[in-house]
């Protein structure tokens, strides 16, 4: 959060939870309410994840009293969040960890106060929406939940609206490792998971056969970089299954996908290592995920880079190159780039040696179309 | 006693203009106590048509009047950060103002935020409604039902500012078995021609004092009340209360009021009127000055409480 007009020791307090909360929020919106000093921020919405989806709590500090706790105006649908919180969750569990004793005991010097405020009330919110969850009344659903509750991690909403129809939705965390571990060197600031998200329509009573959830797979969005979710085949869900089956199948072949998605971060770094023997030394190259590398390449006189984008398929899928001028410029002073460039020889079973060479053999003819493309645009300006 | 439940919030249009007065012209959020009583009315469209059983249930539950405020000029004025009711600081708010009005609930009002009860906000108001010391008498009530501070009155302006659509208000009673806020539909009751019906729903908050007046036949009985000890006393004690609601006016000339005489003294009674009209117009004008005087003070406060959270921040 970089914004100045938010006063110094509310500042300190955002700035905290931030960085350090488990999960990243964020503050979606900033503004003012404040008479005397309009320029002075001092209300904000709060983003913060939640069984996939987002809780938006607006926190309101007042100018005037920079050193008072902040009150939180809940989301609109949560009315009944606020009973439960004034009972002390489901059977007044950890009285001393309560928000409200949180705010009682408010000191404005210590930034740690608002991230542990907002801890608390996540988790008074999950066992919230876990009781709403466990008073529907259909059996199959309460079936479900008497079979995974145990699983860590999990975590469940009640959506109820007047236009739409009951729903429960689950986010199941699949895969009990640390991906985070897997990638050597790796930068993700926060846990990277794969959930499962099911959705259960709430059963009427005269339906024989309930329908199926509907099931989906998403990730942490760092992980798109290693593993991508979007290519995963769901096994189906078949008449009269439960989670408890579903999940172990689901997670052994995710489990498969991804070990061999780590494994290839060495295919493809073998890949990059191989093609400095016909391009000469990376002038740079991602050495973490080995996702991208730019060379210096010449044809006579004419000199450029050449972009190699490698897909989290690769080998199967062949890079992306793009090549780009140090000598021809546009109108806007940036060099000219080419086209991506996809067609071209390729085999996924050639030895990485192999793969370079036949990308620069490409290269020398494509160089001079290259060359005569730069011209062309370079003499229309 | 928890389950009755209000048919509406009813409050006079000059006190919610004052109240909202009061918030827009303050620095930043403020917070104040709500005065007034819970009365069951008796329904005055009466009709022989049975049917209509839905609005006679609806017509028996209470309406909560609300006849005054006392706005503190800031928040957390009786309740810390966590919505905590403060018993001491209430006492202290209050003052002797609860033995002529009962507290029926309280108000918040906060610049640019939605129009939602706040965490704090349901706190506050749940800790008020669980306070049995702060019960009061609902009247006209069949049989003895009491009813605790379960009024909160929420103001608040909208996120962008908007040329006509300044403020919002929205009032609410909350309800100690459910543990949870019911939305109530707010009656301004105005006064004019076009408003007669509120009328008969509307009760004076500020009655004239009850003065022993006795019809005097003759003159010479005026003269030996006044003559004892215990007359003089009782006299002074009746001008004072009189004093109250009007400025100079004698007590002796009330009597000239009643009996077949007060025909000829419409101007006494006249006069009456317009030494009670001075007597608000002074009130006004001393709670003017004394503003002026808080409003100094807060400004002074306010420059204070700025600095001292710089300081803070840079320790």
């Amino acid at each position: 959060m970089s914004a100045e007009n938010v006063p110094p020791l509310i500042a300190a307090q955002l700035n905290y939870l931030l960085n350090h909360f488990p999960l990243p929020v964020k503050i979606e919106q900033m503004w003012s309410g404040s008479k005397n000093y309009p320029g002075i921020l001092d209300r904000f919405t709060l983003v913060v994840p939640y069984c996939l989806d987002f809780l938006k709590w607006d926190l309101i500090y007042d100018a005037e009293l920079p050193m008072c706790a902040p009150d939180i105006i809940f989301g609109a649908e949560d009315e009944t969040f606020h009973q439960f919180v004034a009972r002390g969750g489901v059977d007044g569990e950890g009285n001393s960890k309560s928000p409200k004793n949180c705010l009682s005991d408010w000191n404005n010097k210590d930034p740690m106060r608002l991230m542990v405020l907002v801890q608390q009330l996540r988790d008074l919110y999950m066992s919230y929406q876990r009781r709403r969850v466990g008073e529907v009344d259909d059996d199959r659903l309460k079936f479900e939940i008497s079979t995974i509750v145990s699983r860590e991690g999990i975590e469940m909403h009640m959506s109820s609206g007047v236009e739409k129809p009951e729903e429960v939705k689950f986010s199941v965390p699949l895969l009990d490792m640390n991906l985070n571990k897997m990638v050597p060197g790796c930068p993700w600031r926060h846990q990277q998971k794969i959930y499962l998200q099911v959705v259960y329509p709430v059963g009427k009573k005269y339906v024989s056969t309930p329908s199926p959830p509907r099931l989906k797979l998403l990730s942490t969005s760092e992980l798109k970089t290693l593993f991508s979710i979007e290519e995963v085949k769901l096994p189906s869900w078949l008449d009269g299954m439960c989670m408890a089956e579903y999940l172990p199948h689901l997670e052994e072949s995710l489990e498969k996908q991804v070990l061999e998605a780590v494994s290839l971060i060495d295919v493809r770094r073998r890949f990059i290592e191989a093609s400095a023997l016909p391009f000469g030394r990376p002038i740079e190259a991602d050495p973490v995920f080995c996702r991208r590398a730019t060379f210096l390449a010449a044809s006579g006189v004419f000199t450029f880079l050449v972009h190699f984008f490698i897909s989290t398929q690769f080998p199967k899928q062949q890079p992306t190159l793009m090549l780009q001028s140090s000598q021809h410029f546009n109108s806007q002073g940036a060099p000219i780039k080419s086209p991506h460039l996809n067609e071209y020889p390729w085999s996924p079973r050639w030895e990485p040696l192999q793969m370079a060479e036949r990308i620069f053999e490409f290269l020398v003819d494509e160089a001079l179309s290259f060359k005569r493309y730069c011209n062309e645009a370079h003499h229309q300006h | 006693m928890d389950d009755l439940t209000l048919q509406k919030i009813a409050i006079s249009g000059p006190t919610l203009a004052s109240i909202i007065q009061r918030f827009s012209f303050s620095h930043g959020a403020v917070d104040g106590l709500l005065f007034g009583h819970v009365t069951h009315i008796a329904p005055s469209n009466l009709s022989d048509d049975h049917a209509s059983s839905s609005s006679l249930s609806d017509s028996s539950s209470p309406i909560a009047t609300i006849t005054g405020f006392l706005c503190s000029g800031t928040t957390h004025s009786f309740y810390d950060s966590a919505g905590q009711i403060d018993p001491l600081t209430l006492r202290r708010l209050l003052g002797d103002l609860d033995q002529q009005h009962s507290l029926i609930g309280w108000f918040s009002g906060r610049r640019k935020t939605h129009i939602r009860p706040s965490f704090r906000e349901f706190s506050v108001t749940s800790s008020l409604s669980s306070n049995t010391h702060l019960s009061f008498p609902v009247k006209n009530a069949l049989g003895n039902t009491n009813l605790n501070p379960c009024v909160f009155l929420l103001l608040a302006s909208p996120l962008q500012d908007q040329t006509i659509h300044t403020h919002e208000y929205r009032a609410y009673q909350f309800r100690t078995s459910t543990g949870s806020f019911e939305p109530k539909s707010i009656d301004i009751v105005n006064i004019g021609p076009a408003f007669r019906g509120h009328y008969g729903s509307f009760s004076p908050n500020s009655p004239f004092p009850i003065l022993p007046c006795e019809l005097r036949t003759s003159p010479m009985s005026e003269d030996q009340n006044d003559d004892t000890l215990g007359g003089m006393k009782l006299f002074s004690k009746d001008q004072r209360e009189l004093d109250m609601c009007a400025e100079g006016f004698e007590v002796g000339r009330l009597s000239r009021l009643m009996g077949s005489e007060a025909v000829n003294y419409t101007a006494v009674l006249e006069d009456l009127y317009s030494k009670m009209l001075n007597k608000v117009e002074s009130l006004a004008r001393l709670a003017e000055k004394s503003s002026a005087r808080v409003l100094e003070q807060e400004n002074h406060n306010r420059k204070l409480r700025y600095k001292v959270a710089r300081s803070a921040a840079l320790e």
